[in-house]
């Protein structure tokens, strides 16, 4: 697959000179190899799958609330939130207050949450855990990004670059893929090449082609320019295309899903857009930490979701977020919690069944004072990567058969 | 972090054998129409050393996979194949680690001063290839006998607020890589701030960063062990990882976890009991009126039980305790070799150094010597075997160049999305590596600053690029393109990308002679497509 994307690109490179802008060759490649996905079709071929990253280990305990159980209230001295003051979803749990937005879509039936969520044998190293999450094993044999694997496996759209488009600074793990580098874009803004001439992309191109001296990363090089190339051009057209009413916060992450939007919108044929928010690492001030980041994240993913809609494009979208553990059901002396073991994932959209899976977490049932998981996380990838994204689960998840959770409603 | 060498040596590998891209297509090519057998994989050669079966990927013997690719052991040894293959183009002899030593004085200088230091001016590589390389060594190491006056003044001079505002803070980090006497004690500023690091999001205003930095400083090339005490006590870390609110009864683990896995042993080597009772020991470690102040009646002075010693212990203690694990010596010494050198080095290389950093009781600069010393420092494995950092680059360029710069907005504003906002590190692991800088965003953003730098706006980047070269000294165009990537990229470059660099210069030129037509501006275009060069992403 990698083949015949670099014949394409050696061979524009060498028809040139026929050409009035490097850029518009790209922009029409992509255009094209989005029309010719013979081997991709519907119904998957306008879905889009959004990550969100909880970086640095999201409280479930105080995101999804088990208000009902005193228990909660005894291990969280003054960081528990009253019962008064949780946004109630079912008679026994309720969300964070700040997490209005997210209140509108549960009572809309586009929230689901997946209970204690986590993996056998839990890691409290952030970034051993994040790697487990991101490469889909806790056993530590597979290496690259498990949507790196899924990425691999969509055969015939090798010259869509933007089979994902992760946003933010650095490239995520789990979207990993040597071969295939997607886009990364902090702003749409500053994503062009800045002096760019013919001469100059045409020199420069056959450079990173060329077998330098050593080369070690040159595979990766060679792939990332490419990668710019082609996405800088066509994501400029698709800001330029793009209009909407909504209004989105001035926030970090509102503006992360708004290209993301932008993208989706501008049909650049993204199967996968990543985001990410930080800041989870809550082991002292939670009380002020913790909300701002839920709020943040809860009115991004409104304004996200409402965008789509009023493009007509929320039924092609599911947003699922993921955190690297969950915290210390006990909080610490220092108005804060140290890592823990399971959490609740969100699965956000038009395509979800809203509702509460799996099974609550037990407070009365820890494990060195942490939660259990009840829920395979790759629980919840096996359902997305099949039911979602009509991709071929065990492959990408080494060869394992996990349980799928009824999140997703039957098209 | 085991997991995290494992990926750093499969996609180093993958991309070692992609030596020429383009082979790596053919090869691909070749190999798609054989399907492996995970017999066939198990017959792969797995003798050499830095070729451990990690390198072959799961997905490669997953049976799923439509079109399985085979990821060869580099090594003189040809591929056992099982079966019959169509002839492959991929040059299977050349082996993926080149242990060539370089014998060119040029080249190894240049390598030198890139790694232990910020790059170095033509006029700068004629002075230590004078000097000589062992005298050079002991230049970067016995760095307090050069004076650094000029930096200082540079900086005094600019009235900067290194208290209150981070991008003062840059820029006075980024002026002292670009023009200290002291380049081996900058680079080891930058490694500790990378592996102790703090970050001005959390820790904030006030003059905790710029007391690390100092910190960091002063410290530069001591023993571990007393920069691990210190760092304890630092007021950014105090904030940075909760110390100054760690109460007894109810501890707080973030900096005793932290102090294991990163700044010390690593992931997996010790227990979670370890991180619950150390923490007990950094209890009271607070910090009053801006500075450490061990707050007694918040210290927790029960007996401790942590990797198996028993014993009242305080957080010094634990460091101590933390020194004498073999775990530790091996993981300095690791990082220290990575940051140089190269990645994955070879067990009898960390042993080496485990052992030299012990034996000098747990000396940086025994460390230091050592490496850059060690015939492995000198190898091609070690030269361009990683990626330029952002302030490598940006801090390279401008000396390389000879450009006067007061790393104005102008300069700065390309760090954050090339990926090194210094000072404010994505989290607690510090800042990225290798492969980690490189993607469509920072890339692009790594040609803007070099685009940039070769405009010259002489505000922000003075210098003058038609007189580096004399007109005297080029009858063709080779002789400029020699010229330039003698001054970037210590003159070495293949045939293949001397012929691209030549051709484009030509394109420009449109027949012009040299004597007439080499304008600034298209000297301007030539050194921007040098360094926006893969060769010149790598370190």
């Amino acid at each position: 697959m990698l083949i015949s994307r670099r014949n394409f690109l050696k061979s524009t490179a060498t028809l040139l000179p026929a050409f009035a802008s490097l850029p518009m060759v790209f922009r029409r490649a992509v255009a094209s190899s989005m029309l010719e996905s013979s081997s991709y079709s519907s119904p998957y071929q306008n879905r889009t799958l959004i990550i969100i990253q909880m970086a640095g280990g999201n409280d479930g305990l105080n995101t999804v609330i088990p208000y009902t159980d005193s228990k909660y209230y005894d291990h969280r001295s003054y960081l528990a939130v009253s019962d008064e003051d949780v946004l109630d979803l079912n008679g026994e749990l309720g969300l964070h207050p700040v997490l209005g937005k997210m209140k509108l879509l549960w009572d809309q039936g586009l929230l689901a949450v997946v209970q204690g969520v986590g993996y056998e044998n839990q890691s409290y190293s952030h970034f051993e855990s994040m790697h487990i999450w991101q490469t889909a094993d806790n056993k530590g044999k597979l290496e690259e990004g498990w949507l790196g694997r899924y990425f691999e496996s969509l055969k015939g759209m090798e010259d869509n670059i933007f089979q994902g488009l992760a946003v933010g600074k650095l490239m995520p793990y789990e979207c990993s893929n040597l071969n295939a580098p997607i886009p990364v874009v902090s702003s749409i803004d500053k994503y062009r090449l800045e002096g760019s001439t013919q001469q100059r992309s045409e020199a420069l191109l056959k450079l990173y082609s060329s077998s330098p001296l050593g080369a070690p990363y040159g595979v990766l090089l060679d792939n990332t320019i490419e990668a710019v190339y082609k996405s800088s051009e066509a994501l400029q057209t698709a800001d330029k295309n793009y209009q909407s009413d909504i209004q989105y916060p001035e926030t970090s992450l509102s503006k992360s899903l708004k290209v993301l939007a932008e993208a989706i919108i501008g049909d650049l044929g993204v199967r996968v857009g990543h985001v990410k928010i930080g800041g989870f690492d809550t082991h002292s001030d939670q009380i002020v930490e913790q909300p701002a980041l839920l709020q943040e994240m809860s009115e991004a993913i409104y304004a996200f979701y409402e965008d789509l809609k009023a493009a007509g494009r929320d039924q092609d979208v599911l947003i699922m977020t993921w955190s690297e553990f969950g915290r210390r059901v006990k909080s610490n002396g220092s108005g804060g919690t140290d890592h823990g073991a399971a959490a609740p994932m969100f699965l956000i959209g038009s395509p979800v069944v809203g509702g509460i899976y799996g099974e609550n977490p037990n407070l009365r049932n820890l494990d060195k004072d942490n939660l259990r998981f009840t829920t395979d996380f790759r629980s919840v990838y096996s359902t997305v990567l099949e039911e979602w994204l009509g991709a071929a689960p065990e492959a990408i998840l080494g060869g394992q058969r996990f349980e799928h959770i009824p999140f997703l409603a039957k098209v | 972090m085991l997991f995290n060498k494992d990926r750093r040596l499969f996609l180093q590998t993958a991309a070692k054998l992609g030596l020429s891209a383009g082979a790596l297509i053919i090869f691909e090519q070749a190999c798609s129409n054989m399907v492996p057998t995970e017999e066939a994989v198990s017959l792969m050669p797995t003798s050499q050393p830095k070729l451990t079966p990690t390198l072959v990927p799961a997905q490669v013997i997953d049976s799923t996979s439509q079109t399985p690719v085979p990821y060869p052991t580099a090594g003189p040894t040809p591929m056992v194949g099982p079966t019959s293959q169509p002839e492959m183009a991929y040059p299977m002899n050349t082996p993926a680690v080149n242990k060539k030593v370089i014998d060119d004085p040029r080249v190894r200088m240049g390598h030198l001063l890139r790694r232990a230091g910020f790059g170095a001016s033509k006029e700068e590589i004629d002075k230590h290839l004078s000097m000589g390389e062992a005298e050079t060594i002991s230049y970067l190491l016995d760095y307090d006998k050069s004076d650094d006056s000029e930096v200082e003044s540079r900086i005094e001079s600019l009235n900067l607020d290194l208290s209150d505002k981070l991008a003062d803070l840059q820029r006075m980090a980024m002026l002292r890589m670009i023009y200290t006497n002291r380049p081996l004690q900058e680079k080891m500023v930058l490694f500790w701030h990378g592996l102790l690091t703090s970050g001005w999001k959390k820790v904030g205003k006030g003059p905790y960063m710029l007391q690390q930095d100092e910190l960091f400083r002063s410290h530069a090339f001591g023993n571990y062990d007393d920069l691990l005490k210190a760092v304890a006590r630092d007021s950014a870390m105090l904030i940075w990882l909760d110390s100054r609110v760690n109460k007894k009864n109810k501890p707080n683990e973030n900096f005793a976890r932290e102090l294991m896995e990163l700044f010390s042993m690593g992931v997996g080597t010790f227990t979670e009991e370890d991180v619950k009772e150390s923490s007990r020991a950094f209890t009271g470690w607070s910090l009053k009126k801006k500075v450490f102040h061990f707050q007694e009646n918040q210290h927790d002075f029960g007996v401790k039980t942590f990797l198996g010693n028993i014993g009242n212990y305080d957080g010094d203690d634990v460091v101590d305790i933390i020194m004498e694990q073999p775990v530790t010596s091996r993981f300095i010494s690791r990082k220290l070799f990575e940051f140089f050198a190269y990645d994955n080095p070879e067990e009898e290389v960390i042993a080496r150094l485990a052992k030299t950093f012990n034996d000098s009781g747990y000396s940086i600069t025994a460390l230091l010597k050592d490496i850059l010393t060690s015939e492995e420092f000198y190898t091609q494995q070690a030269y361009r075997s990683k990626i330029k950092s952002p302030a490598e680059l940006i801090a390279g360029t401008i000396r390389a160049l000879g450009i006067e710069s007061t790393v104005t907005y102008q300069v700065r504003k390309y760090m954050g999305p090339m990926g090194q906002e210094l000072f404010n590190p994505f989290d607690v692991s510090g800042w990225p590596e290798n492969e980690e800088w490189i993607n469509s965003s920072t890339l692009l953003n790594r040609l803007n600053f070099v685009n940039a730098v070769a405009e010259g706006n002489r505000r922000h980047f003075d210098y003058d690029l038609v007189n580096m070269i004399d007109l005297k000294t080029v009858n063709e165009t080779k002789d400029v393109i020699d010229h330039f990537v003698d001054i970037l990229l210590d003159g070495e470059i293949s045939e293949e990308e001397k012929g691209i660099y030549i051709a484009y210069l030509d394109g420009l030129l449109k027949g012009e002679d040299l004597q007439t037509g080499l304008t600034k501006d298209r000297l301007a275009s030539l050194v921007y497509l040098v360094m926006s060069s893969p060769d010149y992403q790598l370190a």
